[in-house]
């Protein structure tokens, strides 16, 4: 994965160059042709005069400017290479890690490739777990921040000037040591609330999972059906809606569907699924059934979801604020409830203006990722570190860990500026 | 519309950096044929064109050391006894008494010292780019790394061994009792290569718990985040001195960690200096000079310790003249290192006695006592 990433952004860079370049030199083409033209008629001013040259003259200047320093930069670097003999070439990635990671298949044995690979999927299930968190809570204190409730607010006003003026690492340590750390007990005298079905502990947190028995198949087919039918059962309320302005109520009427399905599936089919316990053995080490989450994956997630959310809140209160009072005064004036207030007409406005910055919180979500080194979380940043000590080449494996967050940062702005576009009203 | 703002973004980045690799390239060029040119000068002072005059320094550290007056030095700032930082911003420590002999022997004054604090995967790229003269931060020779790192590995300072540290109360014996528990390692030390292999060969599973710095590590093992804490075994005595829970050594080390000064490759006289400035300290121990006596020995009978401390000897014809070993250094290098800073076993006394390290049977004897602390003749 992590030589098609590298070789599909070669590519990009190449076809950029040759993009950038071309445009320059079809620009001068076309500057050159139309000054041919003029001075047949002898109307242009002057070349230096003319707004056209001196603006492709800005653009070679700076384009000559940043190969300058770029080539400075990169004679350096290519110096000091020479100088102790470092090797530039990517093989290394083929050769073994020497690194393991808890509770992931990953064996010493294992590429560099793949080492980074794993890595970079604990970064996603960071942000997958991670930025729907903070959106939501940071709603929620944004919303607080403007309530009635002076209690409220006031607590909602403290969250966010605490989180939001300290440093993200101050945080992360903040919360890995004194609520995680110190604040759960270690694993031999684990915390296992609700009859044991959870289990809490500070090295590791446990929870009841699904397990498939026999017909276990089967029931899967019925989930997929079920879903398809709750789309089905949604898309026919929205018509309803639409044609009668009866309230659709979609989301209800569709889980109630999907549920009621899977229950007759599950009673059909004799209990293909069953609840797995999760157990620790008495020395506080091996765990059966359930699933498991390492403790700093839920301290890191913990603390970036409380510093997120804390910048996304103020984001969300000067949204709700920048919507006309107007639309405030004529949902009351419809008998709207406090919350079908917010629901209907307030927030779907305000998330408008909220969402261009949001993504940049989304962005900044997934580069704060990056501090779990601190906390011993093997996330990509983390991995790629381990590796500049176990003899890796740092320059091949700094390219690739800058390009990895690039390729996560356009990615995530690629999929906010669609969601985005689609939140706009449509123009004309 | 999206996915032009998307393109132009790319283009913007990306053309920067392919900019940047096309020019480095003629560069490159550049300073390839002027350094083919470099050896041809053979060093000769005046001769060079003024292209060459900057390229010579590729092995000139030891002249850029003097011409700057500070040695700037890769240490430690997070492990008592060898490299650890005070509340005033002072570094003290075995590691860093060693950055302080080489200044001594280089600019005769063992403070000019600058060091930079550094974390076990940064030293190599820090080394690597010039930015620190030399490496000294409880860091194990390897092969992979003299060879792939391209660092310069010298005399080694401090021979240890990686060791296991448990709580007294975990009911962890020895190795076998180790199977599936968490175990605290730092990222980027050969500890945790050899944690792997060791244990992987032996078949015992285990969960690595792995920590940047030791300053995150040491509450998580006192918390019981893991019940092991594998490190070398000097490490885990110094941090176990200052512990409020009672631990216990388990009996295995499981590797060889020779720990010493680091330079980068492709400066061999700079290697030399730094690698007979070091041994300077233990052949003055063999010879039983310190800081304390070192004045006496000034005038002393021995012409090998009057060479050594670059005191003027007779020659046959009478004329008195000083010895000079051809290191680019002041003859009297040795004498400033032993006045300055003391000989190694001052050193080890003075920063590693204090945590519990015994120098006398341990492998950092002198070979006259058994140990493995041997140099060569300063002759």
């Amino acid at each position: 994965m992590i030589t098609a990433l590298l070789w599909l952004l070669a590519i990009a860079a190449v076809g950029t160059v040759i993009y950038v370049v071309g445009r320059l030199l079809w620009d001068i083409f076309q500057l050159i042709a139309e000054r041919r033209r003029g001075a047949e008629d002898a109307e242009l001013p002057p070349l230096w005069r003319d707004v056209k040259v001196i603006g492709i003259g800005a653009q070679i200047a700076a384009l000559v400017l940043i190969g300058l320093i770029g080539s400075y930069l990169w004679g350096n670097f290519t110096d000091r290479a020479d100088q102790i003999g470092l090797d530039l070439s990517f093989d290394f990635l083929d050769q073994p890690g020497g690194i393991t990671i808890a509770d992931n298949p990953l064996s010493a044995n294992d590429t560099v490739a793949e080492a980074i690979t794993a890595g970079f999927f604990n970064t996603i299930r960071i942000i997958l777990l991670g930025i729907p968190a903070a959106v939501i809570l940071g709603t929620l204190v944004g919303v607080a921040r403007l309530s009635n409730n002076w209690v409220l607010r006031k607590l909602a006003t403290g969250f966010v000037e605490f989180i939001r003026n300290t440093p993200p690492l101050v945080v992360i340590i903040f919360v890995w040591r004194v609520v995680f750390l110190e604040g759960f007990p270690r694993a031999q005298e684990a915390w296992k609330p609700l009859g044991e079905w959870f289990i809490f502990n500070n090295s590791r947190f446990a929870f009841p999972s699904l397990e498939g028995q026999d017909n276990f198949g089967a029931f899967q087919v019925v989930v997929l059906v079920g879903l398809a039918a709750a789309a089905g059962v949604g898309y026919w309320r929205t018509q309803v809606f639409n044609n009668t302005g009866t309230p659709h109520r979609r989301v209800l009427w569709g889980l109630g569907t999907l549920v009621s399905i899977c229950l007759l599936g599950y009673i059909a089919l004799g209990g293909p699924v069953a609840m797995s316990k999760p157990m620790l053995d008495e020395a506080g080490r091996v765990y059966t059934g359930g699933v498991r989450m390492q403790m700093p994956y839920a301290a890191l997630t913990f603390a970036l979801i409380l510093y997120t959310s804390s910048h996304i809140a103020e984001i969300v209160r000067g949204s709700i604020l920048a919507v006309h009072k107007g639309q405030v005064e004529a949902a009351n004036a419809l008998a709207l409830s406090g919350f079908q207030r917010y629901r209907f007409v307030v927030l779907p406005q305000a998330m408008r203006v909220a969402f261009p910055p949001l993504i940049n919180q989304f962005l900044n979500f997934s580069k704060n990722s990056s501090l779990a080194i601190a906390i011993g979380f093997a996330e990509t940043t983390s991995i790629i570190n381990n590796l500049f000590g176990q003899s890796q080449p740092a320059p091949q494996l700094l390219l690739i860990l800058m390009l990895l967050y690039l390729a996560l940062s356009l990615v995530l702005s690629l999929i906010g500026n669609v969601i985005n576009s689609r939140l706009q009203i449509v123009g004309r | 519309m999206h996915n032009s703002k998307l393109l132009k973004l790319l283009a913007v980045l990306l053309a920067f950096v392919m900019i940047a690799a096309a020019c480095g390239d003629d560069d490159d060029e550049g300073s390839t044929d002027a350094e083919t040119e470099t050896p041809d000068e053979g060093g000769s002072d005046g001769e060079g064109d003024d292209d060459t005059v900057e390229l010579t320094q590729s092995g000139g550290t030891l002249a850029k050391v003097q011409d700057a007056g500070t040695l700037q030095c890769g240490g430690n700032d997070t492990l008592p006894g060898f490299g650890i930082v005070d509340a005033d911003g002072a570094f003290s420590g075995f590691d860093i008494d060693f950055c302080a002999v080489v200044a001594a022997a280089v600019l005769g004054d063992s403070t000019a010292v600058e060091v930079t604090p550094l974390v076990a995967a940064q030293r190599f790229p820090t080394l690597q780019s010039g930015e620190i003269d030399i490496l000294i931060r409880n860091t194990t020779w390897t092969a992979s790394r003299d060879g792939a790192e391209q660092a310069n590995f010298l005399h080694t300072t401090f021979y240890d061994g990686q060791g296991f540290m448990v709580a007294a109360d975990s009911g962890i014996a020895s190795l076998d009792d180790v199977a599936d528990a968490s175990i605290c390692v730092l990222t980027g030390t050969t500890t945790l290569l050899n944690l792997n292999a060791v244990l992987g060969d032996l078949g015992i599973p285990f969960t690595a718990v792995e920590f940047e710095s030791n300053d995150e590590l040491n509450p998580a093992f006192q918390a019981g985040q893991c019940e092991v804490w594998t490190s070398d075994a000097s490490q885990l005595a110094s941090f176990a001195a200052n512990m409020d829970i009672e631990t216990s050594i388990l009996p295995e080390i499981i590797s060889k960690e020779p720990l010493g000064p680091v330079v980068a490759d492709g400066d061999t006289e700079w290697a030399q200096v730094v690698n007979w400035a070091v041994m300077a300290t233990v052949q003055a121990w063999e010879w039983g000079i310190d800081s304390t006596n070192v004045d006496d020995f000034l005038t002393s009978e021995d012409s090998n310790i009057l060479r050594f401390l670059g005191e003027p000897i007779e020659d046959d014809d009478g004329n008195s003249v000083v010895a000079e070993v051809g290191l680019g250094l002041d003859p009297k290098f040795a004498y400033n290192i032993i006045s300055q800073v003391g000989n190694y076993q001052e050193i080890f006394e003075k920063n590693l006695g204090p945590i519990g390290l015994a120098l006398e049977g341990s492998p950092n004897d002198l070979w006259t006592n058994g140990g493995l602390q041997y140099v060569p003749p300063f002759r």
